[in-house]
């Protein structure tokens, strides 16, 4: 069985989304309650990241929310800026 | 292909690469959401234009890729196209399905609007739809191009657009 890797999902969903590239950063941190992924970029690509009423935030967590289904690990994403 | 001239097949359009790019993004998106599948390349469908980039996901995991009402499928194909569309480039359209879940619903909602165009012209009355994605718009406005006695047109905005089928008098 493949494993999901959830914290190179958002790198590559992040560096596909922003203009600079070299400015994402994601920081794992381990919760009771499951991992919370924390994802920062340049402050002129959140938009970007965020996208018009929060649609591109709402994919990249669908997209993480599928990834994680099987295991049952539940992985938070938290945009920080 | 044919060196024919199709009025949807601009002369001019040129492959820039991007279909592969898109394809090779796609897997790996797939490949770190840990998902068994492949991905092939396919050529746009007759409702589509030539520059589209249609891309078909097969395997096991499938099922997992479409989700819950198909919306990892509709997140998938929404990061494809941030992905492809992101320099300034010329806009070109994405379609990402698997195993021809999107192909059925389509076919579904065209043979949908037809019997609602027929109920629209027995009963003389507007008949309009749910607010719908500009492709699903398009799909019941493309079944709707050649039947007699309706015409259609979308109304309000953003989310809210609807497609309404009206009937004509003959």
């Amino acid at each position: 069985m493949r494993e999901a890797d959830p914290r190179e999902l958002v790198l590559l969903l992040a560096r596909a989304l922003v203009d600079q590239v070299d400015q994402v950063r994601i920081d794992e941190v381990p919760t009771p309650r499951g991992t919370v992924l924390q994802l920062s970029v340049a402050p002129e690509d959140i938009g970007k990241i965020i996208g018009k009423d929060g649609r591109t935030a709402q994919a990249l967590r669908t997209l993480l929310s599928a990834a994680t289904s099987r295991s049952g690990r539940r992985v938070q994403l938290d945009i920080v800026d | 292909m044919s060196e024919e001239n199709n009025e949807q097949e601009p002369a001019s359009f040129v492959e820039d690469g991007r279909t592969d790019q898109a394809a090779d993004f796609l897997r790996d998106v797939l490949h770190s959401m840990g998902m068994r599948c492949q991905v092939h390349i396919e050529e746009p469908g007759e409702n589509d234009d030539i520059s589209d980039i249609c891309l078909q996901i097969e395997g096991p995991d499938a099922g997992r890729v479409i989700g819950k009402r198909g919306q990892t499928l509709a997140a998938l194909q929404y990061v494809v196209y941030r992905f492809v569309n992101r320099g300034g480039q010329l806009k070109r359209h994405v379609l990402v399905d698997a195993e021809g879940y999107t192909a059925r619903r389509e076919d579904n909602l065209a043979a949908m609007a037809e019997r609602l165009g027929q109920q629209a012209i027995a009963d003389n009355k507007i008949i309009t739809f749910e607010p719908m994605s500009p492709r699903d718009r398009r799909v019941v406005h493309l079944a709707l191009a050649k039947f007699a006695g309706v015409t259609t047109q979308s109304q309000g905005e953003g989310s809210e657009r609807r497609v309404q089928i009206i009937p004509v008098r003959r």
